[in-house]
């Protein structure tokens, strides 16, 4: 069955290669694929990159794997089949998505990776991380300091199968488990869900009503979090998410959450783009392939001047 | 026996099959986080041959890096700082610091001592003293270290966590906290480009208080 799949997926990209056969007058493609854009950080990195494709005279091919590693996989086949000179890509999986990105260099087609790594080196050209450990220990002090330093309070993990839920996760320890009493009560994965953020922490909160502090793998299960604890007349829990998005920042200018970090998703996206663009014109790669990117802590002294995943001054 | 012939090819195609494949466990998240990366050895392994001589040679005077960090950034990294290659991180420095405690909070976890290095009465730089400690400064600060020689994010924090863990135990868990205010401190270290406004937030190598 799974073969016979296998080979129908197969003849599938075959039948979309030669069916869209890129006539020679045509910009050169690519490719830029990244989680749904259901969550607008991710939204913001495909339209940053879009954009700087554009500016730099390619087409564009943009697609979203909702983190899936096998529909990542049939992904990159269109990505080969339809020539793209690069791909672009926020991956479904730091162990899943090794082959996808092998696959596709072994196809004479580089992949430069965005927001999240891969546990390998030498399969894509590039690849351009925020520092969610950096990042994930300024919310951390942000949260400590806002909590006094003591207090019950939960964690909202990420997916698991993403290395980013572990990385923020081990950072935000690394930090408030250095403070004695600050005491986790409740630990869950909402999968970087709003829904389900929202629907965990009603739960916990039944279950765990003497909470001070809520800290977030990220910023959509944050905003699911602060709905249910204002549903339930709890406005007194401190809540501090992770991406930097329109929503908290609203959120944290209403007085709803206290803090984020952002993530500089746009330029990374545009970052990545252009080291393609460099890669594809010249064949010269970056000088070093892994990249971090700071983040910067959001609270409500400069949540004016946060915009789509980048500070404007 | 047909039946049997079907049977045969299928076993030999399955065998062939698998002659193909190699069969790689899947690691569990906490194998991959862990998975023989000992970064407490590492630390320890490199702290007195390489990382204590590193600072302690690349280190200028604090009043002197700040000073030419602030008129030139870029020249004040070359001769006293380090950062990765690409990426954004900020210039890591190496410095040396000589002054008078004119504040300490050691109430906090993350304690802290302010140091007026120039005799004005003014605190120049804030010394973490632990135990805990923020950001990854040594680590950073090292031309030997590189995040590309690491699996991963979790290795390299790891990694940079181990320096502070390794520095609370040999020094700063020593150090008494009774009335700090007045001291003199000596100390080697290192600390990231503040953001604007702040001070220097050093953390030592290296640290005697005393007088």
């Amino acid at each position: 069955m799974k073969l016979t799949r296998r080979m129908t997926m197969a003849a599938f990209a075959a039948f979309l290669a030669a069916g869209s056969a890129i006539p020679a007058y045509a910009a050169d493609l690519i490719a830029i694929i990244t989680p749904s854009h259901d969550n607008p950080f991710f939204k913001a990195e495909a339209v940053g990159a879009e954009a700087k494709a554009k500016e730099l005279g390619y087409e564009t091919l943009v697609l979203v794997h909702d983190d899936d590693a096998n529909k990542q996989s049939q992904l990159i086949d269109t990505a080969i089949g339809r020539g793209a000179k690069a791909i672009i890509l926020d991956n479904a999986g730091s162990e899943a998505s090794i082959a996808a990105v092998q696959k596709a260099k072994d196809a004479g087609v580089p992949s430069f990776l965005i927001d999240r790594e891969i546990n390998a080196t030498g399969v894509a050209v590039s690849q351009i991380v925020s520092n969610n450990y950096q990042g994930a220990q300024l919310g951390a002090e942000e949260f400590v300091r806002l909590m006094g330093e003591s207090g019950n309070y939960v964690e909202l993990l990420g997916r698991e199968a993403d290395l980013n839920a572990g990385i923020r996760s081990k950072g935000y320890h690394d930090v408030i488990d250095e403070y004695p009493e600050m005491k986790m009560v409740a630990q869950q994965s909402a999968n970087w869900s709003q829904t389900e953020g929202y629907s965990k922490m009603e739960t916990i909160l039944q279950a765990n009503p003497d909470i001070k502090g809520v800290i977030s793998g990220n910023d959509t299960m944050a905003m699911g979090a602060i709905a249910a604890l204002q549903a339930a007349g709890r406005k007194d829990v401190i809540v501090v998410g992770f991406d930097g998005s329109n929503d908290v920042r609203d959120s944290i200018k209403s007085g709803g959450i206290k803090a984020t970090v952002l993530q500089p998703a746009y330029a990374q996206a545009q970052m990545a783009v252009q080291q393609a663009h460099d890669f594809i014109a010249t064949g010269k790669k970056p000088a070093e392939e892994k990249q971090l990117m700071d983040c910067v802590l959001i609270n409500a002294e400069n949540a004016d001047q946060l915009e789509t995943f980048a500070l404007t001054n | 026996m047909p039946g049997m012939r079907g049977a045969s090819v299928i076993v030999l195609a399955v065998m062939m099959g698998l002659a193909g494949c190699k069969i790689i466990k899947t690691p569990t998240a906490e194998e991959s986080a862990t998975g023989g990366f000992d970064p407490d050895r590492m630390v320890a392994e490199i702290w007195e041959s390489k990382v204590v001589p590193y600072l302690d040679k690349r280190a200028g005077p604090l009043s002197e890096v700040a000073s030419l960090a602030a008129s030139n950034l870029e020249a004040a990294g070359a001769k006293y700082g380090h950062k990765e290659k690409q990426g954004s991180a900020p210039w890591t420095f190496a410095a040396r610091l000589s002054g008078t405690i004119v504040k300490a909070e050691t109430k906090s976890r993350s304690a802290y001592v302010e140091v007026d290095a120039d005799g004005d009465g003014k605190a120049d730089a804030r010394v973490q003293i632990g135990p805990a400690i923020r950001g990854t400064a040594i680590r950073d600060s090292l031309d030997f270290v590189n995040f590309n020689e690491f699996k991963n994010q979790i290795e390299w924090a790891q990694y940079g966590k181990a320096f502070n863990t390794h520095v609370n135990g040999l020094v700063l868990e020593k150090l008494s906290r009774d009335q700090l205010v007045g001291k003199k401190l000596e100390a080697v270290g290192a600390y990231p480009v503040p953001a604007k406004g702040q001070l220097p937030l050093f953390v030592p190598v290296e640290l005697t208080v005393g007088g």
